[in-house]
Order: C-alpha cells, then sequence, then structure tokens
C-alpha cells in the first residue's frame, strides 16, 4: 500500500507540474457569474485568427492518420481492512492491498484502403508491474499480455455492408444493463471495469447489414462463439476452485450462433425486432467424473426472441428492450460486472425480460441515467428437485443510475454511478473523475464501494473500497 | 441654353434613378421578408454543401477591454454535410463528423431540421465506445437549461435552427449601424407555442442589410436579461454565398464562449440522400467512400 500512495503522490506531483503552466492566465480578468454584460466589450480579433491560417485540408489524408493510441499507467487497490463474515463465527480477512499496477497501450486503427473497403482493428498490450495481482500470479515476476479486440474488413457496396473478423454486434437500446445486450461475451476481470461497455469481447463473425428505403436488416453468424473467460488467478473474482476451470473443449463439434435484426425509425422513435440463435456467455461447470483434475465445461444453446424501441420526449429518451429467452439455464447470475461469479445449474428454463432507460439531459453538462432490468423464469418451479430452491426465483434483475457533469470547458467530468440488484441485497457505488490536461495528457480517479448482504454473491466483496487513479496519454 | 445635364448631375440623376429602386426594394421588406431572406441565406450555407470547420469552446474574461479566452480553448475539428429537403428545401439534413481530437475521431452526429415548428429535430449520435447509433433527446427547454448542444460546445440545436417563422411575431426595431455596417435590428419573440420549447423569451437579430448576414444577435430570457451573445465576423463571399466565416456565441450566463471557423465550404454538391441516414454513422466504409465522391466534386 506504500507503493500505492507513493506512485499516487508522484501522479499528483506530475499533473501538478503538467497542470499549472497551462492554468496560468495572466492579465486576463476572469468574470464573476453574476456580471451584467457590457455592451462596449468587444471580441479579441486575434482569438481564433489561426485557424484561417492553417493552410492543411481534409483532403490531404494518410494512412497514418487512421491510428489512435493511448497508454495509460493504471493503479487500483483495495484500502479498507475489514473483515467479512460469511457464516457465524467464521470472518474472512480482507486487508487493504494493491491490487493492480500496469501500464497499457491501447492501439485502434481504422482506415478506408480503397472506395468501399475498411479495415478496423483495436487491441491492447499490459505490462504488469510488482504489485499488480497477475505480477503475484506468476510467481513474483513482470509478465506482459497481449490481445487484439476488433479486427474486420467491412465491404460496403450499393444497399449492402459486409464486415468479416472480430467484432462486437450490440442490440440493447438500454445503456448499461440491456437484457438484450448477450451476443458478444465479457471479461469482469476486476473492479476497475464495471460497464459492459469497456468489457464487452469481440468474436469472429460475419455481420450483413442490408440498408433498405425505410429500414434496415443487419444480420450476423459466428462460426466460432466464444464464451466469459473464466477468472484470472489472483484477481478479486479467483477464488481457489475445487478444479481447473477451463476453456470449451469443442472436440469435433462446429458450435455457430446467427441472428438478425430489423430496425426502422420513425420521427421521434426508433424500433427494432430481432431473433437469434446463441450460446450462452457464461459457461456451466461440472465436476470431472476422475474426481480431480480440470472441471467439464459445458456450454447451453437458447433461442432469444426480442424488441427494442426508444422514444425522445422532449429532454427525455425513454429506451425499452423486452426479450423472450428459450431454454437458458436457471441461476445464470445476472448482476452486471460480476458475470463470473454466475453458478447456473443444469435445468432449461424459458425466461421474459425487460429494460427500460430513461435518460435525462439536465443541461449541455448535466445527464442523468436510469436504467431497470427485470426477469422472470417461466414455470420456475418445473423440474426442480425436492427441495431445491433457485436462486433467481420470482422477478429478479438490477438498477443502474448514472449521473454526470461536465465542468471547467469540459477538463473535467464527475461521475457517478449507483448499482444495485432488485432485492436490495447489493449496491455498487461508483465515484469518478476524469480530467483533460490538453489534448494528449490525461488522469482520472475512481472510488468504488461495496455493500452486499448473505443472500448476495458480493457477500465476499462487502464493505471494499477500492481506489484507482490512472494518467493517460493519447495521440 | 442652360445645360442642365452636366456631368455631376448626370451622375447623380443616374445614381438616383439606379438607387432609388434598391431603397425602396429594402424598404418594401417587411421584417418577415428579412428573416426569410436570412434564413434562406444560412440554408443555402448548408445545402449541398460539404464544410470543414473547426469549433472552439473556452472560459472568456475580458483583457484590454476585450473578450478574450481566459483559458486554453478546448478545439475540435469537424466535416459536415448538409442538403435541404421538403417544401422549398426548407428542411434541412446534416451530417457532422469529427476529424480532432484523436480520442474524438469518428464521432459522428446526424440531424433532422424541420421548417414545421410542429415537428421536433432529431438527432442520432454515433459513439464507438458503445458500439451503436444512439437517438439524443434534443428536447423543449426552460430558462434553467440548455437544448442539444453541437459537440458539447455553446452552440445549440435551436441557436442553429432555420425555419419555424410562423411561431414569431417579428419586428424591426430600427436601422442601425454595427460594426460599421448598415443593419437591421430585428426583434423575434417566440409565440406561446415555440416559447415553450425555447429558451429565449426574444431574439434581437442585426442584420447586414446588404448581404443577408447576421453580424450579432442578443438573446434575452423571460426577465429580458441577455443571457446569450453571437457576434459575426470574417464575412466573405465563399461559393457566391455571404458568410460570416468566424461566428462567436457567447454564454453570458456561464461565461463561456464558443467559435466556429468555416475553413473550407463547397456548395452545390450532389450529396446522395443516402449519405444523411443513420448509415453513415454505422458504415465507415460507405461514409469514406461517398466522402471521398463528395470531395472529388470540389476538385471538378
Amino acid at each position: 500500500m506504500t507503493r500505492a500512495i507513493l506512485l499516487a503522490s508522484l501522479a499528483a506531483g506530475v499533473l501538478t507540474t503538467i497542470t499549472c503552466p497551462v492554468l496560468a492566465q495572466d492579465d486576463v480578468l476572469v468574470l464573476d457569474d453574476d456580471v451584467t454584460f457590457d455592451a462596449e466589450f468587444g471580441l479579441d480579433e486575434d482569438l481564433f485568427g489561426d485557424a484561417f491560417e492553417d493552410g492543411s485540408s481534409a483532403l490531404e489524408k494518410s494512412w497514418l492518420d487512421g491510428f489512435t493510441i493511448r497508454i495509460s499507467q493504471q493503479l487500483s487497490g483495495q484500502i479498507n481492512s475489514h473483515g467479512v463474515e460469511l457464516a457465524p463465527g467464521f470472518s474472512l480477512p480482507r486487508e487493504a492491498e494493491l491490487e493492480t499496477s500496469r501500464l497499457s497501450a491501447i492501439v485502434r486503427y481504422q482506415y478506408a484502403f480503397t472506395p468501399g473497403w475498411l479495415v478496423q482493428a483495436s487491441g491492447w498490450a499490459r505490462a504488469y508491474w510488482n504489485g499488480d495481482y497477475e505480477y503475484r500470479a506468476e510467481g513474483d515476476s513482470e509478465s506482459t499480455e497481449f490481445r487484439v479486440n476488433d479486427f474486420f474488413v467491412q465491404h460496403s457496396i450499393e444497399e449492402h455492408s459486409f464486415k468479416l473478423g472480430r467484432q462486437t454486434v450490440v442490440w440493447g437500446e438500454t445503456v448499461g444493463n440491456s437484457v438484450l445486450d448477450v451476443i458478444n461475451n465479457s471479461e469482469f476481470r476486476d473492479f476497475s471495469i464495471i460497464d459492459i461497455e469497456d468489457a464487452r469481447l469481440s468474436q469472429w463473425m460475419l455481420v450483413w447489414d442490408y440498408f433498405g428505403e425505410g429500414s434496415n436488416f443487419s444480420s450476423f453468424i459466428n462460426l466460432y462463439p466464444e464464451f466469459n473467460p473464466a477468472p484470472v488467478r489472483g484477481s478479486p473474482f479467483f477464488f481457489e476452485p475445487p478444479f481447473n476451470l477451463i476453456d470449451y473443449d469443442r472436440g469435433s463439434s462446429l458450435l455457430f450462433e446467427a441472428g438478425t435484426q430489423w430496425r426502422k425509425s420513425f420521427e421521434g422513435s426508433d424500433i427494432a425486432f430481432m431473433a437469434a440463435y446463441l450460446y450462452e456467455n457464461q459457461l456451466r461447470y461440472e465436476d470431472p467424473l476422475s474426481g480431480t483434475g480440470d472441471a467439464v465445461a459445458e456450454t447451453n444453446d437458447f433461442l432469444l426472441l426480442g424488441f427494442s424501441a426508444n422514444r425522445a420526449i422532449g429532454k427525455l429518451l425513454v429506451n425499452l428492450d423486452l426479450a423472450y429467452s428459450h431454454d437458458v439455464l436457471a441461476n445464470s447470475f445476472s448482476f452486471p460486472g460480476t458475470s463470473s461469479l454466475a453458478n447456473p445449474v443444469n435445468l432449461k428454463k424459458d425466461q421474459i425480460g425487460t429494460s427500460l432507460g430513461f435518460e435525462y439531459a439536465i443541461s449541455n453538462y448535466q445527464n442523468v441515467s436510469l436504467g431497470i432490468q427485470a426477469q422472470k423464469l417461466l414455470d420456475e418451479d418445473e423440474g426442480l428437485q425436492p427441495g431445491q430452491v433457485l436462486i433467481n426465483d420470482g422477478v429478479f434483475g438490477s438498477w443502474l443510475l448514472r449521473y454526470s457533469n461536465t465542468l471547467m470547458n469540459s477538463d473535467l467530468v464527475i461521475s457517478s454511478t449507483l448499482q444495485g440488484d432488485l432485492n436490495a441485497n447489493s449496491l455498487l457505488a461508483l465515484l469518478g473523475a476524469d480530467y483533460s490536461i490538453n489534448d494528449n495528457w490525461a488522469v482520472s480517479g475512481q472510488i468504488v464501494s461495496i455493500s452486499a448482504n448473505d443472500e448476495s454473491p458480493l457477500l465476499f466483496f462487502a464493505e471494499d473500497v477500492r481506489l484507482s487513479a490512472t494518467v493517460t496519454y493519447s495521440f | 441654353m442652360r445645360n442642365y445635364f452636366s456631368s455631376k448631375r448626370l451622375i447623380g440623376l443616374i445614381a438616383i434613378l439606379f438607387l432609388y429602386p434598391l431603397h425602396l426594394h429594402a424598404q418594401e421588406l417587411s421584417p418577415r421578408d428579412i428573416m426569410e431572406k436570412l434564413d434562406d441565406n444560412r440554408r443555402a450555407t448548408s445545402n449541398s454543401a460539404l464544410s470543414r470547420m473547426q469549433l472552439s469552446t473556452c472560459k472568456f474574461g475580458v483583457r484590454d477591454g476585450k473578450i478574450t479566452c481566459a483559458e486554453r480553448p478546448r478545439v475540435k475539428s469537424l466535416e459536415s454535410v448538409g442538403k435541404g429537403y421538403g417544401q422549398e428545401l426548407r428542411d434541412t439534413r446534416s451530417v457532422a463528423i469529427l476529424l480532432e481530437p484523436a480520442a474524438e475521431r469518428g464521432i459522428g452526429m446526424l440531424s433532422y431540421n424541420y421548417d414545421d415548428g410542429s415537428r421536433d429535430n432529431e438527432t442520432w449520435l454515433y459513439l464507438s465506445a458503445l458500439g451503436r447509433v444512439k437517438r439524443i433527446a434534443n428536447g423543449s427547454s426552460d430558462d434553467e437549461t440548455e437544448p442539444g448542444s453541437l459537440f458539447g460546445s455553446e452552440f445549440t440545436t435551436e441557436d442553429q435552427d432555420t425555419g419555424k417563422l410562423d411561431e414569431y411575431q417579428i419586428n424591426l426595431l430600427e436601422e442601425a449601424v454595427e460594426a460599421g455596417r448598415d443593419v437591421w435590428k430585428i426583434e423575434m419573440i417566440p409565440n406561446e407555442e415555440r416559447a415553450r420549447k425555447s429558451r429565449y423569451s426574444r431574439t434581437v437579430h442585426y442584420i447586414d442589410k446588404e448581404r443577408f448576414v447576421e453580424l450579432k444577435v442578443e438573446m434575452y430570457d423571460q426577465y429580458d436579461k441577455e443571457i446569450k451573445r453571437m457576434l459575426g465576423a470574417r464575412v466573405e463571399q465563399m461559393n457566391g454565398i455571404w458568410i460570416a466565416r468566424s461566428t462567436t456565441i457567447m454564454n453570458l450566463v456561464t461565461n463561456r464562449l464558443s467559435n466556429m471557423a468555416f475553413l473550407e465550404m463547397h456548395t452545390g454538391i450532389d450529396v446522395p440522400d443516402e449519405f444523411l441516414t443513420q448509415r453513415t454513422l454505422t458504415d465507415a466504409a460507405f461514409r469514406e467512400t461517398e466522402l471521398d465522391k463528395l470531395r472529388a466534386q470540389i476538385d471538378r
């Protein structure tokens, strides 16, 4: 923890050093908010004159322009030493400790290399320093990791567009916790990511979009469905399992996913219907027959029928997602951010679900949104063993409340997120601040607090408080 | 015989003969006519047009009696394509794509602006982080809040609105001089229906008599306090259209200003209807191909 404090102090020092010259604006009288504007004031004629002296033109483009690179150093840790009482008389100690200390480079590239053709790629590379849980998992040695996320080629011709490669397909309208956002798998490796938008993983797919006169079709086929990765050893979500959790052994079986969506826009509203044959992103693990070695990972296929709509009413945007899922496994844990804690049982059920979202622009600078996700298994008691009780009985789901405020000429964005389950068994509260020092440098800080009772799988993290700081350079 | 037609008198007579009808024509223009001509001029800048703009925003202060930025401005560079639709091309569809800064590159905004006051304008945004197109609620507004902003700047959809003139009482306040130019000072007061959707109780426009360009606009709240001011500068003819190439809007409540500099503007571009749809936001291969075709028209 001392190391974390030292590094945080260093980051603060760097921030102060970089920002001070930028913020210094001598000789300028900053006006009070309640000042009466004097008509005599004219505009400094040279203020934006430089814009017209720039001889560059949008016509002059290079293939190198397509690169966007972000390099960041992140430190985060659990700062509240406490114990979690898992059973009467048995308390699990939770010591304050540094969890992540890592340098990341995120590269994104998009280039239209010839008319109608485009390539897009994104990926990241990370170096795990001393103190990071990956460092500890590697036997106290520094390690690196690389991952390609998006990587696809797109060809658009007349009304058609084809994308082949690693990509994501997003169907839900409700931001954050849509019941329709189930096509791509995701990885919530630790609490530095709790938004599904950041956790979504790309998959190998062919996507065909047809742009018609008044409506659009979008269809995909995935011949290599992937599943949520098992928790990384050493991460906050990793608990020593009785057997090794491995990826699904495909053998000679051919898995595929396919789906199609029809979308139409009306004045003030957009609607879509969709249908898909999918595999659940979370694998179900069974104990090995031998009683030792690797657990047996099992997949589950299901059918999804969905409908989504939005409606703009003044400054309020209402989003609605409806889903009917046929043959999903019971007990698939649905709390956003912690899908790796799911423990589905081998019992197929039909399920209905809805996500309702409200987004309200308080002003140019402030936004508030509320998303509620509710699901229910149909005929939930059918097929249960005597005495067997489902975790997800009745209506279950989650809610998400977000607020953001943009300050200081958009240099500072303060955001807060509250996320809980509908049964009020857990609450995750996040407060974040992102400060752009200039177009290249930015710093951010985040504090996450978790409350949970013994009805929630988040019980292990009850009373945890996590603090993180990140310095980023983009170009 | 006295020479009634000395050269000076002749010139004077010719001047009267030629200028009188123009003067009469200008006088015959009603305030509504003037605003319609202004609107036509504005629409011409976005009708079948490809533009490149720089959008700068900062907190402002005063130095040597002049308004200036009190902090480093946030600068965004964007490319915009627009086209007129509907009766007399009074509705506008436009798409704007951010080119800079790097972190926001590729973010696109599609807007449908309707002349008819009973129809709310529509906006969609593509955010790569979300991976999909998102409708934005432009909405109505009260005196405490702002309607939809253009990429976080002080320019709002309402400030860029054209049409809906039927929903205003339009008065000629006086003829004056602004920035050394003869101007009409015209007041626009929204009717009850429009007032519910507007942040302004009235606006006063200083319109260049010769060029039909706004040199200044004052926006007032319900307490008749000036809350925003727009200034047009660098009035130049681009592709035969008079335009204020540098437009600055000052928010007098938050003391923030945004400047929009028209770096390039090309009109008479043949913009296909398909380009002004959500496809342009999501289908990057289509967008880049079509943009190249539009740019190629400029070279011809």
